[in-house]
């Protein structure tokens, strides 16, 4: 059944470019999203039920024969799962009719769904090296998406993204082969027993720091962050959804918080490395965002921002700290995913994204604007919204460790991304509806469906926060539970 | 033996160097080629047999037809120049590398005590079909990608000429 999660995608998208040849458009959109809505289905019905009869780790068996695989489900890649597949399938719904003026729409599902695939096998596998295996398929796929569009810019965008993600590849390959000559081990596990038998800090914290600068690029940390704000602006709207709502989270925050936790023990140096990460990028990102004309700019450098926010809840390591993370990590992909999406609508009606050019779109496009709002005040922390929870928790954790500082940069960040939304909803929705918008419609049936059930879905998130907490986020913490030991031990937090 | 190695390491260093360096495309692949396949015979002196003949078969040969049949059907385009920049960049980022490399790395890696490597053990099936079945999957997910990406590139392309 888990398997599911990589062979259907797999498969799926193998068969599309034939689909495609005997119906262009209506096959390719009624498959892929089949797809999305059965994985999602899934992980929401018998994932819980898996990890609850304890079929955590599962060995593959093919004609009687055992095969080498071995796919780990716990709470937390439970959790990943089934927020690939939400996201996914809004986007796959955004995508019937956004996608319909690129053409070729079966190329495009069959590499969107090699991006899910990669995505979940990522999340599924045990071993350092698959690890870096999935990430290079979900890798390849995005660039070629974020090239789609093909003008000057896209390709351009897509060049430097290949460029600096081969360079954070090639980090995580030589910590991965570091790690094997040390542990003899590419197993999680092992690795992790063997480097506590060991004792070489100075090796292990070598390999450390390649996975940090590695998986910091993927997640596009500051100092790391120079290919986000030109490839996630680039792409057509539904992969800059999955780029920022979804990859660099799994590629870079999953995969990171999974070695770190599990595999390294987050040491104390270790965490206040994370930190310092993640508050510099909330500050710096939330600052540069303000300066920019360009929506899908601004929205780009709020996700590194908010990037910021998840690692420094993760990185604090407490479980207050974690539980906070995770749940950000929830909300912003569901929040950010919405106003990507939502870029794209008004780009597709207005054929702008420069903010200065926009004026009044609210008259025109009533539900664009009013889920938009929801989106941003669920981003910069406004209650009862979902990303108000999360910020909260994470302040709280902040405040519970006695780091104040990061605590009082946390609230801080979450002012000024309350201001840059404010921004573009001042100057794309509120003011006098400009003549030359005389002709603009709502976006079509399909793309308001999948933003309304995001906005949604933040809303109810918020109203229901602790039943969410309690049913998946919980559960993400506790399976990372063993990792944390150390750092409760070492810094004496309960 | 040791000189050995040491000449094929240097050798694999210059033609993959060369391959980013050279301006003219078809050389480049050619060096890459060649460095590839120095790299495979060090795979086969330091017993990983099935790594090298991947190496040599795969990358060494099948990339380099790709890439040869590529530039063939590529046309050259006048007006596009490389910026001077790129070509004084990757020569002082190699520089700075070797610097660092050579005072930080060799002592940083012999402190590492690494396991004696033993011979691949099993026959190639054993080793690929119960020893990394999975990667095998995603090595089928890479090869979808790579091929999707140039059939989606590629159509949109002709379409705007």
């Amino acid at each position: 059944m888990i398997f599911l999660f990589i062979a259907l995608p797999l498969v799926v998208a193998g068969i599309l470019p034939l689909v495609g040849k005997i119906s262009p458009r209506l096959l390719p959109d009624i498959l892929a999203n089949a797809v999305f809505a059965a994985l999602l289905a899934i992980a929401l019905l018998a994932g819980p039920s898996l990890i609850g009869q304890g079929a955590g780790l599962q060995p593959l068996v093919f004609l009687g024969e055992p095969l080498g695989i071995h796919l780990a489900l716990d709470g937390f890649s439970l959790f990943m799962l089934t927020a690939i597949s939400l996201v996914g399938l809004c986007i796959g719904l955004f995508s019937v009719n956004y996608m319909e003026h690129y053409g070729h729409k079966a190329a495009y599902y069959a590499l969107l769904l090699i991006m899910l695939a990669g995505m979940n096998g990522l999340v599924l596998v045990t071993d350092l090296f698959q690890v870096y295996l999935f990430l290079e398929v979900a890798a390849i796929a995005s660039y070629a998406l974020v090239a789609y569009g093909l003008g000057h810019e896209e390709l351009e965008a897509s060049f430097k993204y290949l460029m600096l993600s081969a360079v954070s590849s090639a980090l995580i390959v030589v910590s991965v082969t570091l790690l094997f000559g040390l542990t003899g081990s590419l197993e999680f596990g092992a690795v992790s027993q063997a480097l506590r038998s060991l004792d070489q800090p100075l090796a292990a914290g070598l390999c450390a720091a390649l996975f940090i600068m590695g998986f910091g690029l993927k997640a596009a940390l500051i100092p790391f962050h120079a290919w986000l704000p030109d490839a996630h602006p680039s792409a057509p709207a539904p992969i800059s959804a999955a780029l920022s709502g979804l990859l660099i989270k799994v590629s870079g925050i999953y995969a990171l918080t999974r070695i770190f936790l599990k595999v390294f023990g987050l040491t104390p140096a270790l965490s206040n490395i994370l930190m310092i990460l993640g508050a510099v990028s909330m500050v710096v990102a939330a600052f540069l965002a303000l300066g920019q004309k360009d929506i899908k700019r601004m929205l780009a450098y709020s996700s590194i921002s908010q990037v910021g926010y998840i690692v420094l809840g993760i990185g604090l390591g407490t479980p207050l700290g974690i539980l906070g993370g995770l749940f950000h990590l929830l909300n912003h992909a569901l929040a950010k995913s919405l106003l990507f999406l939502n870029s794209g609508s008004i780009q597709m009606a207005a054929g702008t994204r420069n903010l200065e050019e926009m004026n009044g779109l609210s008259k025109k496009m009533p539900v664009t604007a009013a889920t938009t709002l929801v989106g941003s005040l669920s981003i910069a922390g406004v209650p009862p919204l979902n990303g108000f929870w999360s910020k909260l928790i994470i302040v709280m954790a902040l405040v519970q460790a006695k780091r104040f500082g990061f605590a009082l940069a946390a609230i801080l960040a979450s002012v000024l991304t309350l201001w840059y939304y404010l921004i573009i909803q001042r100057r794309a929705f509120f003011n006098k509806p400009d003549e030359k918008w005389r002709d603009v419609r709502e976006a079509p049936f399909l793309m308001t469906t999948a933003t309304v059930v995001l906005a949604l879905l933040c809303i109810v998130i918020g109203i229901f926060f602790t039943a969410t907490i309690s049913t998946w986020i919980e559960p993400a913490r506790d399976a990372l539970a063993g990792g944390l030991q150390v750092i409760q031990s070492s810094i004496g937090i309960q | 033996m040791m000189a050995v190695q040491i000449g094929l390491l240097c050798g694999l260093v210059v033609f993959s160097l060369l391959a980013v360096l050279v301006r003219d495309i078809l050389k480049a692949a050619i060096s890459l080629a060649v460095a590839s396949l120095l790299l495979g015979i060090l795979f086969f002196r330091l017993d990983a047999p099935y790594a090298g003949a991947f190496e040599i078969s795969v990358v060494a040969g099948l990339i380099t037809v790709l890439f040869v049949v590529t530039i063939a059907l590529t046309k050259a385009e006048g007006g596009v120049r490389e910026s001077r920049l790129a070509a004084w960049i990757f020569p002082l980022f190699f520089v700075v590398f070797l610097v660092i490399d050579f005072l930080v790395m060799r002592r940083l890696i012999g402190q590492i005590a690494s396991l004696p490597a033993p011979a691949e053990a099993g026959t190639f099936g054993q080793v690929l079909w119960k020893g990394r079945t999975f990667d095998l999957i995603a090595q089928v997910g890479v090869i979808f990608a790579g091929v999707f990406a140039v059939l989606a590139l590629f159509r949109k392309r002709s379409k705007h000429e």
